[in-house]
C-alpha cells in the first residue's frame, strides 16, 4: 500500500503516452487473438467434422522373401524327435527347429543382419508350460537364440493374451525364458496400441468379413522387419483347431469377446491380415481337448496323434495349419470353415495385386507376395513338404 | 549433526520406503518374492492394529506381535513414532511446512494447545467400545469382575493421591487396561459368541494412508499418458492401469486432511489419529521428556513456533501431546528446554485431557455403532441379499469384518483388478472400504493367492495355490469356492438371440470346465412349412395355409440362407401324417427348395410338416466345478447393463459352515458328492504339479433332450467316431467332447 501511494504522488497527472499505447495496445492484441483463434478453431460440425487420420497398416513380413523363393523350394518342413516321454529335453528341440529349416536354406535366410524380430507365442492362459495351452518356452527360447545367432539386433516377443498378460506370462515360463535368451517381453499397454487398417473398407458380413480397422497391439508390428509365430497346437471347442492363423488373435486388442459370434469369419481374417516371415509351429505338446485352456495332463500329449513330438517351419500359415490338423490332431481340414475361408481371402487379395500390377507394389492391402494354400496333398505331391526325423 | 536434521533425515528415509514399498506391492513383486512383503511391517509395527485385532478374535495374527516393539519406544521416549516413524504425519509435517503461510506470531498461536485435540481420545474410546460388539452375560460378568478388581486397585491409588488430575487419568487408565483384559479374557473363555466391529482401519494412519495410495493416488499417477508411456528401460510406468470404485472419496478425504494442515497445523495427528491417542495414553508414563528450566524461561514462547504436537513446552509440558520433534529446544533462544531423563511429574500434565463425560459419550457411541450398524442387516438377515464376494481365502463375515483393517494392500497387490473397495452403502457401514470382488472390473486368477499373502490380520488367510485349488492334501476339502456363474438367458446371445457365442466356455479355467456347451436344437423363425413336393433329397416347401386357404403360397428363402458353417447347423425335420419324424442336415437351398444330406426315409408328401430348425453351441454350467473366479463374466460380450453370465455368492465356501440359516451361503448344488462328503478327487488338477486320474465318466442325460428326434444330434449313429483322435486318449468316450467335434469324422 505505502508504495502505491508514493507512486502515485511521484508520477505526473493522467498517464504517459508509452503507457496509454501500451495498455491499449494490449487490448487489441488480446482480441485480435481471440478473434484469430476462434476463426482457427471454428468447427460448424462438431464431432463429425473431425479430421480422418491416415491409418495404420501392416506390412507383408514375407515380401522380401518371395521373390527368391524358388518353385522347388519346401514351403512346409517337418522335424520329428524321439518320442521319448513327456519332458522334452532342450538339445532335441534345437535339432528339430535345426532340421526344420535346414531343407528352406536355415534361419540365417528369414533373419537378415540387424533385423528386428518379433517372435509371437501364444500366451493366453494362466496355465504352466505343461499344459500345452501356451507354447512350449524352451521352443520360444530356441528361436529367440536362433535370431540371434542369425543375426538379429533385437528380438521382440509380444502377445496380448486373454487372461492379464503380467500372470500369463509368468506362469507360462515365457517371459522367463524370453528374457534368459535376451529378447524383449512386450506387453499391451495402451501407450502400444493403435487402430490399423485390415482392409481398406468397412467388412461385409455378407460375404464372411469381419475387421475393418480394428486396435492392434501395433507397436512390436512397427518395430519389427521380420516375424515369426510361433504357436502350439490346440484343441478349441468353438473353431476346432488353434494353429498358427489363430495364433495371431494375440494380436489383436479390443472387444475381442465379441468375435465369437462369427469365429471363422475372424480367424480368416486373421489369416489375411498377417504375412508371417516364418511360422514355427511348437508340436511338443498338443493339446488334444478340452481346449484352448485345457488344464490336465491328460489333456496333452506329445506330439499329437502321431506321439513324436514334431517342429513345423513353413512360409505357408495355411498349408501348415492343414499339415498339422491332419497329422498332429487326427481331423480332417476339409471340413475346417476358416481355412477355406482365409484362402479364399488371400486368393483375392493376390489376384488385385495381380490386376493392380507394379502400380499396388508396397500397398499392403493389396500386396499379394505370400502362398496360401490349404491344400497339402497338392504341396506333398509337388514335394514342397519336406519330412525328415531326428 | 543437529538432533532435528538427523530426525529430517529418518523421516525422509522412512517415508520414502514407505513410498517404494507402496509401489512395489504388485503381483510381479509377490510373484519373485514369495512372502516378502515389507509394506506389511508398517502395518504390523502399529500396535493400535495388533490391540484391535486381538480386541475383536483373541489373538494376535502372526507379524502383529511386532507392534509390542513399536511400545519400548513409546515407553522410554513417548510419542516417537509420531514424528519419526508415521509417514503420514510425515506427510503433514512436510505439507504444513511447504504451505506454511503464517507470520512467526501466528504460528506460535497456531501451535498452543487446545481443548478439541481431546477428540482424538474419544474416537480411540469410541473404537475401542465398538469392538466389544454383544457381549453374552458370561461376557459380561467375567468383565464386571475384572472391572471389579482394577476398580479396586484404581480407588486405592486415587485414595493415596491429592491431585485430583492423576486420580482422573488413574481411573481412566485403569478403565482401559480393564477393558482389554476382559475383552481378552472373556473371549479365549468364550471363542466365538461375540462379535465385534473393527473400525479402527478407518482413521489409523497407516491403514489410512495406504488406502488413499492403493485406491486414490497411485492409479491417478498412473493415468497420464506420459506415465504410462515412461523412459524405455529406466521406468515403465507404475504398473497395472488399475482403477476403484469410490476412489475420489477416498482421494478427497486425503486431500481434505491434507489442506486441513493449512487452517490447524497437524490437523490428523493433533485432532483425529486413533494410534496417536494410543500412544499419547502409552507415553505418560515415558522415562524421558521435555523439560523447562522456569530460571532460564523468559516467557518468550519461542519454543512454540515449530512446536508440532502443540504440547505447550512454554509452561507444564502436556507429555500425550508431545512428538518428541526436538523443535522446541532448537527454538528456544535461552536454552531452557532440555530433554531429560525421568522429570519432575510437578512440571508435566502427564495424561490425557480428556473429561470424564466426553470419555462416556464416547462410550456410549462406540457401544452403540455395533448394534445401529449392523441393526440395518445386510450382513444378518439380508446378508443372502448382498454379493458380497470376498478374496479367495476369506474368512466367513462376521469374522471377517473382526479383522479386516482395510489397508487395502489386498487391492494393491491384486493383478486383475478385480479387487475393489466395498463402497459407502448405507446398510452396511460397517463393510466401508473392505475388499470386495467386482467381476466386472477384473477376475480372479486362478493361479494366484497374493492377496492373501499381504494380509496382515488373516482377514483373508494365506492359502496357497493348492489349498485355493483343492490340490494335494486338500483334496477332500476341496477347492476354495466364491461363488456360483449363473446365466441370464434372456440376455445369453445363443440362447435367444440367435448369435453364436460361448466365449465364457472357453475361457472357463478350471478342468473339467464348469462351463460346457451342448449342441441344441432351435426352431427357426417362420421355420414351420409344408410339404409341396419332393424329390429323393429335396424338398419344395410353402407357407401354412391360413385358415380358409387350401393351396399353400410358395415359400421365399435367400438362396443357401441355410448353408449353415462351423458353428451352425441347419436341419430339416419333416413330420409325417403317420406321426414319424425324420431329421436331416440341409446342404443347400434355393427359393423354396431345400436339399438334404442323404435321402429321406420315406418320401415326404404334399400337406406334410417340414420345420427348419438350426443347432449350435449353447453354453451350460456344470456347478461342480465352478468355482466363481469370475473370468466368464469379465469376458461376456453383452457388456450393456449387466452380463449374460454372472457370478453371485451361492454356494461359496467361506460360508458353508455357518449354521446360521440367514448367513449360511454355501449352497450344495452339486459341489458336494451324494454321499460321503468328499469332493470328486478329479477336480482341479491345474497346476500340473499332481497327475491326476481320469474322472469317472459323468452319467450324461444324454444328447438328445428326451428323444424328440430320431437322427439329428447323431449320438447314436455317429458314436463311433470319437474314437479316430488320439492314440493317448484313455479308452472312455468323453461324451461332451465327442459332440462338440461331432463334424469329424
Amino acid at each position: 500500500m505505502s508504495h502505491d501511494h508514493s507512486a502515485e504522488q511521484t508520477s505526473p497527472p493522467g498517464v504517459s503516452r508509452r503507457e496509454m499505447m501500451l495498455r491499449v495496445g494490449g487490448t487489441l492484441a488480446a482480441v485480435g487473438g481471440s478473434v484469430w483463434a476462434a476463426k482457427h478453431l471454428y468447427d460448424p460440425n462438431g464431432d463429425a467434422g473431425l479430421p480422418v487420420h491416415e491409418k495404420e497398416t501392416l506390412k507383408n513380413y514375407f515380401a522380401p522373401l518371395f521373390d527368391g523363393w524358388s518353385p522347388s523350394d519346401p514351403r512346409v518342413s517337418v522335424a520329428r524327435g524321439a518320442a521319448v516321454g513327456e519332458e522334452i529335453p532342450r538339445e532335441t528341440i534345437q535339432k528339430m527347429i535345426t532340421a526344420a529349416l535346414g531343407p528352406m536354406g536355415g534361419m540365417s535366410r528369414f533373419i537378415a543382419k540387424g533385423d528386428t524380430v518379433l517372435v509371437k507365442p501364444n500366451v493366453a492362459f494362466d496355465r504352466g508350460p505343461r499344459m500345452g495351452a501356451t507354447t512350449n518356452p524352451d521352443v520360444v527360447a530356441e528361436v529367440i537364440r536362433m535370431c540371434f545367432a542369425a543375426g538379429a539386433k533385437r528380438v521382440l516377443v509380444a502377445d496380448n493374451p486373454i487372461e492379464k498378460a503380467e500372470p500369463c506370462f509368468a506362469k507360462s515360463k515365457i517371459r522367463e525364458a524370453a528374457e534368459r535368451a535376451g529378447a524383449e517381453v512386450f506387453l499391451p499397454a495402451n501407450t502400444s496400441f493403435a487402430p490399423v487398417a485390415i482392409r481398406d473398407r468397412d467388412p461385409d458380413p455378407t460375404r464372411n468379413e469381419a475387421l475393418g480397422t480394428w486396435e492392434v497391439f501395433y507397436k512390436p508390428l512397427r518395430l519389427a522387419d521380420k516375424v515369426i509365430g510361433v504357436p502350439p497346437i490346440k484343441d478349441h471347442n468353438l473353431c476346432f483347431a488353434s494353429m498358427s492363423i489363430k495364433n495371431w488373435y494375440g494380436l489383436l486388442c479390443g472387444r475381442r469377446n465379441q468375435f465369437h459370434q462369427a469365429i471363422h469369419d475372424i480367424v480368416s481374417d486373421l489369416g489375411m491380415m498377417m504375412s508371417p516371415t516364418l511360422v514355427l509351429v511348437d508340436a511338443t505338446r498338443v493339446l488334444m481337448k478340452n481346449g484352448p485352456t485345457g488344464g490336465k495332463l491328460e489333456d496333452v500329449a506329445v506330439g499329437g496323434v502321431d506321439g513324436r513330438p514334431c517342429i513345423v517351419a513353413s512360409v505357408d500359415p495355411l498349408a501348415s495349419d492343414a499339415w498339422c490338423l491332419q497329422h498332429l490332431l487326427g481331423r480332417d481340414p476339409a471340413n475346417l470353415r476358416y481355412l477355406s475361408l482365409a484362402e479364399q481371402k488371400i486368393g483375392q487379395r493376390i489376384d488385385a495385386r495381380k490386376r493392380a500390377g507394379p502400380a499396388a507394389e508396397g500397398r499392403v492391402v493389396a500386396d499379394g507376395k505370400r502362398f496360401a494354400s490349404r491344400d497339402w496333398q497338392a504341396y506333398e505331391r509337388q514335394g514342397l513338404i519336406k519330412e525328415q526325423s531326428v | 549433526m543437529r538432533i532435528t536434521t538427523v530426525r529430517i533425515l529418518v523421516q525422509i528415509v522412512v517415508f520414502s520406503l514407505f513410498i517404494a514399498f507402496c509401489v512395489l506391492t504388485t503381483f510381479r513383486f509377490v510373484d519373485e518374492h514369495h512372502g516378502q512383503f515389507w509394506i506389511s511391517k508398517f502395518l504390523e509395527i502399529d500396535p493400535l492394529v495388533g490391540i484391535a485385532t486381538a480386541i475383536s478374535t483373541g489373538t494376535v495374527y502372526k507379524g502383529l506381535a511386532w507392534g509390542l516393539v513399536l511400545l519400548i519406544p513409546t515407553l522410554l521416549l513417548g510419542r516417537i513414532f509420531c514424528n519419526w516413524i508415521c509417514p503420514y504425519g510425515i506427510l503433514h509435517q512436510f505439507i504444513g511446512w511447504v504451505f506454511n503461510t503464517r507470520t512467526a506470531k501466528d504460528r506460535i498461536d497456531s501451535n498452543r494447545y487446545r481443548g478439541i485435540f481431546a477428540f482424538k481420545y474419544c474416537i480411540l474410546i469410541a473404537m475401542f467400545v465398538a469392538l466389544l460388539g454383544q457381549m453374552s452375560l458370561a461376557v459380561l460378568i467375567s468383565g464386571a469382575a475384572v472391572g471389579l478388581v482394577c476398580g479396586v486397585a484404581a480407588l486405592a491409588i486415587v485414595m493415596t493421591t491429592k491431585s485430583k488430575q492423576t486420580a482422573r487419568n488413574l481411573l481412566i487408565g485403569v478403565a482401559v487396561i480393564g477393558i482389554i483384559a476382559t475383552c481378552l479374557g472373556a473371549r479365549q473363555l468364550h471363542k466365538g459368541d461375540w462379535n465385534g466391529t473393527l473400525q479402527i482401519g478407518l482413521l489409523d494412519p497407516i491403514c489410512l494412508l495406504h488406502r488413499s495410495f492403493t485406491a486414490a493416488v497411485l492409479p491417478a499417477l498412473n493415468m497420464p499418458t506420459a506415465v504410462q508411456q515412461g523412459v524405455p528401460g529406466v521406468f515403465s510406468g507404475l504398473g497395472d492401469n488399475k482403477q476403484h470404485i469410490g476412489a475420489w472419496l477416498i482421494g478427497t478425504m486425503l486431500l481434505a486432511l491434507v489442506a486441513a494442515n493449512l487452517f490447524i497445523p497437524r490437523f490428523f495427528c493433533r485432532v483425529l489419529c486413533p494410534l496417536g491417542a494410543f500412544l499419547g495414553t502409552i507415553s505418560r508414563f515415558a522415562l524421558w521428556r521435555i523439560e523447562r528450566d522456569p530460571h532460564k524461561c523468559t516467557d518468550c514462547d519461542l519454543c512454540l513456533t515449530s512446536c508440532e504436537g502443540a504440547s505447550d513446552p512454554q509452561t507444564q509440558l502436556r507429555k500425550s501431546e508431545c512428538f518428541v520433534c526436538f523443535n522446541c529446544i532448537e527454538d528456544c533462544p535461552h536454552d531452557a528446554l532440555s530433554f531429560k531423563f525421568v522429570a519432575p511429574k510437578a512440571h508435566e500434565v502427564a495424561g490425557p485431557d480428556i473429561r470424564l463425560r466426553s470419555g462416556v459419550l464416547a462410550a456410549v457411541t462406540g457401544f452403540l455403532f455395533y448394534p445401529l450398524a449392523r441393526a440395518a442387516g445386510k450382513t444378518t438377515k439380508d446378508f443372502s441379499a448382498s454379493n458380497l464376494i470376498r478374496p479367495p481365502g476369506s474368512c466367513e463375515e462376521f469374522e471377517f469384518l473382526e479383522r479386516c483393517i482395510k489397508c487395502d494392500q489386498c487391492i494393491r497387490v491384486c493383478p486383475t483388478n478385480v479387487l475393489q473397495p466395498y463402497h459407502f452403502d448405507l446398510q452396511n457401514l460397517e463393510a466401508l472400504w473392505t475388499p470386495v470382488m467386482n467381476f466386472r472390473m477384473g477376475y480372479c486368477q486362478l493361479h494366484c493367492t497374493a492377496c492373501g499373502e499381504v494380509c496382515p490380520t488373516g482377514a483373508i488367510q494365506r492359502i496357497g495355490v493348492e489349498q485355493k485349488l483343492g490340490l494335494g492334501a486338500y483334496r477332500d476339502v476341496g477347492p476354495v469356492v466364491l461363488g456360483t456363474a449363473h446365466y441370464d438367458l434372456g440376455r445369453c446371445l445363443p440362447w435367444s438371440m440367435k448369435r453364436p457365442c460361448v466365449v465364457c466356455e472357453e475361457v472357463c479355467p478350471t478342468s473339467p470346465k464348469a462351463i460346457y456347451t451342448e449342441r441344441m436344437e432351435f426352431l427357426e423363425r417362420d421355420g414351420k412349412k409344408v410339404v409341396r413336393s419332393a424329390t429323393a433329397n429335396t424338398v419344395t416347401v410353402g407357407e401354412l395355409p391360413r385358415p380358409g386357404e387350401f393351396e399353400p403360397e410358395p415359400a421365399v428363402f435367400r438362396a443357401n440362407q441355410f448353408r449353415g458353417d462351423g458353428t451352425t447347423t441347419y436341419c430339416l425335420e419333416v413330420i409325417h401324417k403317420s406321426g414319424v419324424r425324420e431329421t436331416h442336415d440341409i446342404k443347400r437351398n434355393d427359393a423354396d427348395t431345400l436339399e438334404i444330406d442323404g435321402q429321406f426315409d420315406q418320401l415326404p408328401q404334399p400337406g406334410e410338416f417340414a420345420v427348419v430348425k438350426y443347432e449350435w453351441k449353447v453354453p451350460k454350467i456344470d456347478t461342480n466345478y465352478c468355482i466363481g473366479c469370475g473370468l466368464c463374466e469379465q469376458e461376456c460380450p453383452v457388456v450393456g447393463d449387466r452380463r449374460a453370465v454372472y457370478v453371485t455368492a451361492e454356494g461359496e465356501s467361506r460360508s458353508a459352515r455357518e449354521p446360521s440359516r440367514e448367513r449360511n451361503r454355501g449352497l450344495n448344488l452339486n459341489k458336494l458328492v451324494e454321499a460321503g462328503g468328499t469332493r470328486r478327487d478329479a477336480l482341479f488338477s491345474l497346476t500340473g504339479l499332481i497327475a491326476t486320474a481320469e474322472p469317472k465318466p459323468k452319467s450324461s442325460s444324454g444328447c438328445c433332450g428326451g428323444g424328440s428326434k430320431s437322427s439329428g444330434c447323431g449320438c447314436s449313429s455317429k458314436a463311433p467316431t470319437a474314437k479316430s483322435k488320439s492314440a493317448a486318449e484313455p479308452p472312455t468316450i468323453d461324451l461332451r467332447s465327442f459332440l462338440n467335434n461331432r463334424n469329424y469324422g
